[in-house]
């Protein structure tokens, strides 16, 4: 490179930087979120309008290319209705479709009661690890480990302990009169064993989450309340609720977003058959079945669910904040 | 005033430094992220494990049958589970993935991915002489299944065919007072009642853990083939007549829902409940337990290899399986294999082509990639495959029958292997085989079916109900 052209370069740069320069800053605020916003739209925005896009068309399951004619709505109305034409159905309000078979049904029963059981035990283990007391910091260790663990070893570990031969846990939870000779071919006891393989791991998440909250709270607050004469129940519901509240939601927001798209520990353990979740019946469609379209309109549907769930815990943050305001 | 003459303390970094550094790491970063990739060169074969670990040998083979030592070929393993290999291919032929050069395909789903034009015409790319070869040698139901229904071109070259039978512990059998050999178990079918009979007893008396192991999870094995064949022995079919199986879709009749159908699940149900539980079959003991409904072929094969389960059904493979296990107790001796047993006697059966003993035909193709960036190269591969000394070396190294029947036929028992004692019951099941109803829609059918019976087996539903429910479903996808 010539000392020229250097220089030319140099000056390439130097206006717009000399521009930015004499900015206020929210001004270099939006610069700096702008790659993140193109990013965004590339790898999130895009997929999504080409999703819709090919969930428009017919499944073309005897041609090389999956996409056939364009059908409008045609998909929606078939997932809706229970008439697509995949081993599982979406949403069958008729309910020839068992409850624990309809995918969307499967996927918010697991959202809410897995965000419901890790919330309470994280809350929990929160409280636990936030007291100073001999071993907290081995009882953290032992708290976290769960989620430090891979999600496909983790469903070989549930496989493994209600597998045929080598599982112990199937004979014991017979014993108790709880589950049947095969839980693993059992829609709704797979569905159980789920559920308490992702509270096992993702309860330490949550706690992380609310002790970040806990630790930021003023510990003066509680030595007023306590010489105001507040009882322990009090200074809960006062103090520790209202102000780790935005701190729970956005670790309840994160959990119900990771619970919707609930895929991997199905797979390593009951498999998508068993318990058919959203995420399954897009990879079912599109890898067995190879129904493009649909899995198109599934993967879509999915999407708009995630969205409509995640802007009622906007607004509910909104409000949290608003109200400590 | 801006901060640095307010004496306000910033960062330590002023924009114009943070714009032009994450500029240039984000332009490092992408270029770097450009690099790489490609793939090595020679042809890659992605098939089951036993080739992979028999690959030199598979490879010397081909080199004497002629193959170019210019061509380097690796044989890499792909997935056990039939299912996990058809998504696996399907991802790489829809991405358009260069390699693997040549997929190992089982038959039961090759034909979907010819119908969809997604593999190598090897009619356009084989030489006339091995496409003759195929054509008059072959087995001609493999070679149906490897080929385009309408136009007949051929697309897969088949490997292997494969037919199940029942393995069984010779040395339990014989002291629990039974003469195999004497009555012929190797080539003369039994009924499922006696055979039931004799597994009871057996298993009674040894006191290992199963009488019989099979497959019955819910998976496509199940719908494709031991639910298919040990239907088509108690009379029963899919799409009535067996002239149905490869279509007219939805010109054709469901008959699921029918007695033999039933009485099949009903017999499965004695087998692990015993003749008094719902919905079984009066006559049929319990030789099993409910494990066989979480069981695919490899979890049968575990307890019949350790010396745990008296009969299996399973493919040959089995046989070089468990004889190369260290740790089975099971020898060349004491290894037993006869026919599948029948529900009623052939040509009793309520369509064509069923009754009698019933083996699915199952089977391996080798066909080629279309991305290939080495298709002639992957062809001349093939044509050494189609070579009477690589089936041989096959049969001996991997335990997998020459697609060639004559091949079979004219093999010394001793040269080939641990499979040398069992052609004679091989070519028994060979001559009673099924073919599984390989359609456009039989991947969502299969689903259906494997899920309907697997509720039936499990008592989640009765026979009835969840036939008429299969019906049901069935038509759904004839007709959509």
């Amino acid at each position: 490179m010539t000392p020229d052209t250097s220089e030319q370069n140099t000056r390439l740069w130097a206006r717009p930087l000399n521009w930015l320069e004499t900015k206020g800053d929210a001004v270099f605020a939006y610069v700096l979120l702008a790659p993140a916003f193109l990013l965004l739209a590339v790898v999130a925005f895009y997929p999504l309008v080409r999703t819709f896009e090919f969930s428009l068309r017919e499944d073309a399951i005897r041609s090389a290319d999956p996409f056939g004619a364009f059908v409008g709505l045609d998909n929606y109305e078939a997932l809706l209705t229970g008439e697509a034409l995949l081993p599982q159905q979406f949403l069958d309000l008729t309910f020839e479709t068992p409850i624990l078979q309809q995918a969307l049904f499967v996927t918010l029963a697991f959202a809410i009661l897995s965000v419901l059981f890790e919330t309470l035990i994280g809350f929990g283990q929160a409280l636990i690890i936030d007291k100073e007391f001999y071993g907290r910091r081995w009882v953290r260790v032992a708290i976290i480990i769960p989620y430090a663990i891979p999600i496909v070893i983790q469903g070989m570990i549930f496989y493994l302990m209600f597998s045929p031969r080598v599982g112990f846990a199937t004979e014991f939870m017979q014993s108790l009169g709880l589950f049947g000779s095969n839980p693993l071919s059992s829609t709704t006891e797979s569905f159980f064993i789920v559920l308490v393989a992702d509270v096992w791991k993702t309860s330490a998440f949550m706690a992380l989450l609310i002790l970040a909250g806990l630790q930021s709270i003023d510990r003066q607050l509680y030595d007023v309340a306590r010489v105001t004469g507040a009882s322990p129940w009090q200074r809960f519901k006062y103090i520790t609720l209202p102000l780790i509240a935005p701190a729970l939601l956005v670790a309840m927001l994160f959990r119900t977003m990771d619970a919707m798209r609930i895929y991997g520990l199905i797979d390593s353990t009951a498999g998508c058959q068993t318990v058919p979740s959203m995420s399954c019946l897009v990879v079912t469609a599109f890898n067995e079945s190879r129904r493009w379209a649909t899995a198109s309109a599934v993967a879509f549907l999915t999407a708009v669910t995630i969205g409509v769930i995640v802007l009622v815990y906007l607004i509910g943050l909104r409000d949290s904040e608003s109200g400590m305001t | 005033m801006n901060r640095s003459e307010s004496g306000e303390k910033g960062s330590g970094v002023s924009r114009r430094r943070f714009i032009e550094t994450t500029g240039a790491a984000g332009v490092a970063l992408t270029l770097a992220g450009c690099g790489g990739g490609g793939g090595g060169g020679g042809i890659q074969i992605t098939a089951d494990q036993e080739y992979a670990d028999a690959s030199g040998a598979v490879t010397d083979a081909l080199y004497d049958a002629g193959l170019s030592e210019d061509i380097d070929v690796t044989i890499n393993a792909g997935d056990f589970e039939s299912g996990q290999r058809r998504s696996s291919f399907i991802s790489a032929l829809d991405a358009g993935r260069s390699d693997p050069d040549i997929f190992m395909m089982d038959s039961g789903w090759t034909i979907p991915f010819i119908v969809r034009d997604q593999l190598v015409n090897l009619s356009d790319e084989l030489s006339q002489d091995t496409l003759d070869f195929v054509q008059s040698d072959y087995l001609s139901s493999s070679v149906q299944t490897a080929s385009d229904p309408d136009s007949g071109d051929l697309y897969g070259l088949p490997l292997f065919p494969d037919y199940p039978v029942m393995h069984y512990r010779k040395d339990l059998v014989e002291e629990a007072g039974y003469d195999p050999e004497g009555e012929n178990w190797s080539t003369e079918p039994m009924s499922w009642q006696e055979f039931a009979e004799i597994a009871a007893d057996v298993w009674d008396q040894s006191g290992v853990e199963y009488g019989f192991t099979t497959q019955a999870a819910e998976y496509l094995g199940l719908a494709c083939c031991t639910f298919s064949e040990t239907m088509t022995s108690w009379g029963g079919s899919y799409f009535g007549d067996h002239s149905n199986l490869f279509g007219p879709v939805g010109d054709r009749p469901i008959t699921v829902n029918e007695q033999p159908v039933h009485d099949t699940i009903r017999m499965m149900r004695s087998f692990v409940n015993g003749p008094d539980a719902n919905n079984t079959l009066s006559g049929y003991p319990k030789i099993t337990n409910t494990d066989i409904f979480e069981f695919t072929e490899e979890d049968a094969r575990g307890p019949f290899t350790g010396g745990d389960a008296v009969f299996m059904r399973n493919w040959p493979y089995a046989i070089a399986s468990t004889l190369g296990a260290d740790d089975s107790p099971i020898t060349q001796e004491t290894y037993g294999t006869m026919p599948l047993p029948y529900g009623v006697e052939e040509g009793q059966g309520n369509y064509e082509g069923t009754g009698g003993p019933a083996h699915a035909l199952g089977g391996w193709h080798l066909t080629i990639n279309p991305n290939s960036d080495n298709v002639s190269d992957a062809a001349s591969v093939l044509e050494s495959f189609a070579n009477e000394d690589v089936m041989l070396t096959i049969l001996e190294e991997v335990g997998n029958l020459p697609p060639v029947p004559s091949v079979t036929a004219n093999a010394n028992p001793d040269n080939v292997g641990p499979i040398g004692p069992h052609l004679e019951t091989l070519a028994v099941a060979g001559e009673n085989t099924v073919a599984r109803p390989v359609t456009a829609v039989w991947p969502d059918q299969e689903a259906v079916v494997a899920e309907e019976v697997h509720a039936a087996y499990l008592g989640e539903k009765s026979p009835q109900g969840a036939m008429s429910d299969l019906e049901g479903r069935l038509n759904n996808f004839e007709q959509g």
